[in-house]
């Protein structure tokens, strides 16, 4: 059983997100990094997998410029097999389909049997990544897993749907799916851990092994919504109150 | 004396229990000997006065319980001159006619001492069986939900009778024994109490007399041959193990500080004591020292509010481990029990606030929290163990360089309004201002770290603050037990300190100053760091700023165990305390200065919640309600936070604050 996890370096919650001067992205070196919260869970969930196979390997894979080796050596830290570094310099906002190409051509050869990805990023939340590389890759594919349960050549994933509503689909290996935050508790890794990942195999696949068609999408300008808040008082009389609400709800909040 | 086939009796017991005694005590000291982290047992010598003082001077048993310890010295002076007592009267046994100093003043003072500490030792020895085994002090009794082993429990109540029959037996009988040779020779004006008690024999028969004689002769000295080789399984050891516990004890700078783990070393596959001998050679000593007192369990704030820790427990369980497995431990066999099946709970491990109160009460040098600190080691970074929201905290400070998780780009905000100085533009200052991420994130931390910057401009210090440079010290990590991320917060400091050539630091929180000064000087980074209070109080005292008496109603002030018991600052608070008070007076809690309680918050429990027992900072507002004080002063942010949740929900809002000593003496000098 071989398992891939994509894992995606983000800002923080917490972290501050200054934007950079062509107002494109947020500054980076103002900004606390760390993996993708649902990516984590994944992370959790295949070393939960292979931990009660009792073989196999779980495969860490990230794209990004080289700060996000960090979260890699923290996969492996936490029990990961071997790391993949897809060394892009692009940022975090790359639209899932080209970004699915690119894990495409660098994977393919591994003939993964499972390919896990956190539900969405916590950054761009674009939530399909992981789905299209399924697709690309001739896999079965399921979204928003919040159970796995391993069986003969396949596996049963339970499914978040709508209004408090689940669904258990079995799919055909090799599958790939995306999974929400919650479904396991993540472990710290021990000093064993740690002092272990040094040791394990990061593997650096430089951007020219995996060049694809141009993207579909640029990004023009990321801004902090401009938040104001205004109050007015109406008085008066019943007509002129309604009059004046009338002109507010055409002319200010353009919703008339 | 004694016959001839006496004499050859006695010799061969003599070898006897001197050869078994060699046996146990070399098992016992194999087993101490299987401990990392050898003993320097060469300290002995250098350290003898320190040795000498406890043994003589019982200086170490009054801090509480003072009456007890006072009896206790009374039975161990008593007991200690029974060793001379001893040899003379083997003297006495052996060559006929021999009287020690007979008519010479100082045998005479000699018989009149002996007289008399035999009566005190035998009524403060009755007095302990009677509070053991009759009256049933629940201080002596370890209560659920605490981890005590079977053999600890039945082996403690057993050994408790056998050391005090065997006392009031050998003394007993060395005293009738002397009654005897008083109605056999005739009264004896300086063995008032012997002579006494030789009326009831009056009438005997002499050869009954000399029989009486010999019997109580060989009771007495026979007792102490068959004790000899039990010492090692008797908590009676203590009289020689707990000097000696003194005399070889680790140096260390703040009572939770020890070694760092050099990760680099590829050879260490342990981090931290999982089993019995991952534990310091002096740690294992520790089990030998105990008496099993339980002064460590009535201080300790987890087991007071009925949690699963008590310090006590530790040491006997540790003890009774190695007395039912002393003969496979000290040849070197691997048991292979981790310490939290038998010797201290996960739980328990977690409950400490490491607030060093144990370590301070122990009359024998004992220091459990040790046990704590170095378990918790084990269990965070060999077994990722630990509670859940401790993980939280971790990654908070891996990731945003603060337990709290807030962005650290937002370590200034405090500031706003001020004009306090940064390093970043000011580049050289004679004092560092080192806020911490309680005064920088804290909306009461904020505050004080605002009243402590307004105090040193009023007084003109040159100072700055490193601001969204700073990073968590690694307090927290360091006594969860996650020594790594210790130092990985450490070195980011550290490397701050070396940009700017930091050498004066002012902290503001009490966890920051340990780690500062004592643990980064483990780390070989030597700095002088003083706390706010000490610092503000020399402004004071230098004439600096002069702050006005201006609190009209009563103070009490809440020790911070972080300042007082681990870095012994108790006086510079109640100073700057007293410096403001123009008609109020600072009144002190029952539980002040080296016996002071915690506030619940230290050693990690900041970032976890145990749901076992009661809430510590509860029981201690209470406490600081108890004295009728209308401001409970405070000199940590810990404390602060604590000491207002209990404020808040004791129901004393009304009527109480809680406030920082920097806070007060700023209120001092509002109007100049």
């Amino acid at each position: 059983m071989k398992i891939a996890v994509l894992i995606k370096q983000v800002p923080g919650a917490e972290s501050a997100l200054p934007i950079n001067s062509e107002a494109i992205g947020v500054q980076e070196d103002q900004v606390s990094f760390l993996m993708n919260e649902s990516d984590s869970y994944a992370l959790e969930e295949a070393q939960k997998i292979i931990e009660a196979q009792g073989s196999g390997e779980v495969v860490a894979i990230s794209l990004g410029p080289d700060r996000v080796q960090k979260i890699i050596r923290e996969a492996l830290a936490k029990g990961a097999d071997r790391g993949i570094h897809l060394q892009s310099e692009a940022s975090g906002l790359v639209d899932p389909l080209t970004l699915a190409k690119q894990f495409a051509k660098v994977l393919e050869s591994e003939h993964f049997d499972l390919i896990f990805s956190g539900l969405q990023s916590d950054d761009s939340g674009m939530g399909q990544t992981g789905i299209i590389l399924g697709e690309l890759l001739n896999m079965a594919t399921a979204s928003l897993v919040v159970e796995t349960e391993l069986g003969e050549n396949s596996l049963k994933v339970k499914r978040e749907l709508e209004a408090g509503w689940f669904q258990w689909v079995t799919l055909t290996l090799p599958a790939s799916i995306s999974i929400q935050s919650g479904l396991n508790q993540p472990r710290y890794p021990s000093l064993r851990g740690i002092m272990g990942a040094k040791k394990k195999e990061l593997k650096i696949v430089p951007e020219s092994d995996f060049i694809v068609d141009g993207e579909k999408q640029s990004i023009r300008k990321v801004f902090v919504p401009k938040t104001d808040k205004r109050t007015e008082m109406i008085d008066g009389e019943p007509d002129a109150v309604v009059a004046r609400l009338v002109e507010i709800l055409k002319n200010d909040v353009k919703v008339l | 004396m004694l016959s001839l086939i006496e004499k050859i009796v006695f010799l061969v017991l003599v070898a006897g229990s001197l050869g078994l005694a060699w046996v146990n005590f070399g098992k016992m000291f194999k087993a101490i000997g299987r401990g990392s982290r050898p003993i320097q047992w060469g300290k002995a010598i250098r350290n003898w006065p320190k040795g000498l003082a406890v043994f003589l001077g019982q200086q170490t048993l009054f801090k509480t319980r003072p009456v007890v310890g006072g009896i206790h010295a009374v039975v161990a002076w008593g007991f200690t001159l029974y060793i001379a007592v001893n040899i003379i009267d083997v003297f006495y046994g052996f060559i006929p006619g021999f009287h020690f100093f007979s008519e010479h003043w100082f045998g005479q003072l000699y018989r009149l001492f002996v007289d008399i500490f035999s009566l005190f030792v035998l009524i403060g020895v009755k007095y302990f069986v009677f509070r053991r085994f009759i009256s049933k002090d629940p201080k002596l009794e370890t209560k659920e939900p605490v981890l005590l082993s079977t053999s600890a429990r039945t082996g403690m109540k057993k050994d408790s009778f056998i050391v005090g029959m065997f006392i009031l037996m050998h003394i007993g009988f060395r005293f009738v024994g002397a009654s005897f040779e008083i109605a056999g020779h005739g009264p004896d004006p300086y063995q008032p109490g012997a002579n006494l008690m030789a009326l009831l024999w009056q009438s005997f028969d002499p050869v009954i007399i000399v029989y009486a004689e010999h019997v109580c002769w060989w009771l007495a000295l026979g007792l102490i041959l068959a004790f000899i080789p039990y010492f090692p399984y008797s908590k009676h050891a203590h009289l020689f193990m707990g000097p000696l516990n003194f005399m070889v004890r680790e140096d260390r700078r703040s009572p939770a500080v020890f070694e760092t783990i050099d990760f680099e070393d590829e050879k260490i596959e342990q981090f931290g004591s999982s089993k019995l001998e991952h534990l310091p050679q002096s740690q294992i000593l520790d089990a030998y020292a105990c008496i099993m007192c339980n002064r460590c369990q009535d201080a300790c704030p987890a087991y007071t509010t009925g949690k699963e820790l008590s310090p006590s427990a530790i040491e006997i369980n540790k003890r009774y481990y190695l007395n039912e497995h002393l003969n496979d431990f000290s040849a070197g066999k691997d048991l292979d029990e981790p310490m939290s099946k038998w010797m201290l709970t996960e739980e328990a491990a977690w409950s400490c606030t490491t607030c060093g109160f144990c370590v301070e009460v122990c009359p024998v040098g004992n220091e459990p929290m040790v046990d704590i600190l170095r378990m918790r080691q084990d269990l965070v970074m060999m077994e990722s163990r630990f509670p859940e929201d401790a993980m939280d905290a971790f990654n908070k400070m891996e990731n945003y360089g603060n337990p709290w998780g807030l962005s650290p780009q937002e370590r200034e905000t405090w500031m706003e309004g001020l004009n306090v100085p940064l390093m970043r533009e000011k580049k050289k200052a004679d004092v560092l201002y080192w806020a911490g991420c309680a005064g920088a994130y804290d909306n009461r931390g904020k505050d004080i770290s605002r009243a402590v910057s307004q105090i040193f401009d009023k007084a003109g210090v040159d100072y700055a603050c490193l601001g969204n440079e700073e990073t968590c010290t690694g307090d927290s990590a360091r006594r969860i037990g996650n020594e790594y991320l210790f130092q990985m917060m450490a070195m980011q400091n550290i490397e701050k300190f070396e940009e700017y050539g930091i050498k004066k630091i002012v902290t503001q929180c009490p966890h920051c100053l340990t780690t500062l000064k004592h643990d980064y000087a483990e780390l070989g980074t030597e700095l002088d760091v003083v706390h706010h209070s000490q610092f503000i109080n020399d402004l004071v005292k230098e004439g600096k700023i002069a702050p006005q008496p201006s609190i009209t109603e009563d103070v009490t002030y809440h020790d911070a165990c972080y300042l007082g018991r681990h870095n012994g600052e108790y006086d510079a608070p109640r100073e700057l305390i007293q410096s403001v008070l123009s008609e109020g007076h600072l009144v002190e809690m029952d539980r002040n200065k080296e016996t002071g309680f915690c506030c619940g918050a230290g050693g990690g429990n900041m970032w976890y919640e145990i749901n076992t027992g009661d809430r510590i900072n509860y029981e201690r507002f209470k406490e600081a309600a108890d004295t009728k004080a209308t401001t409970v002063a405070t000199a940590c942010n810990f404390c602060n936070i604590m000491m207002e949740d209990g404020l808040k929900v004791t129901g004393h809002e009304e009527n109480m604050v809680v406030k920082d000593v920097a806070e007060l003496v700023l209120e001092g000098l509002s109007d100049i």
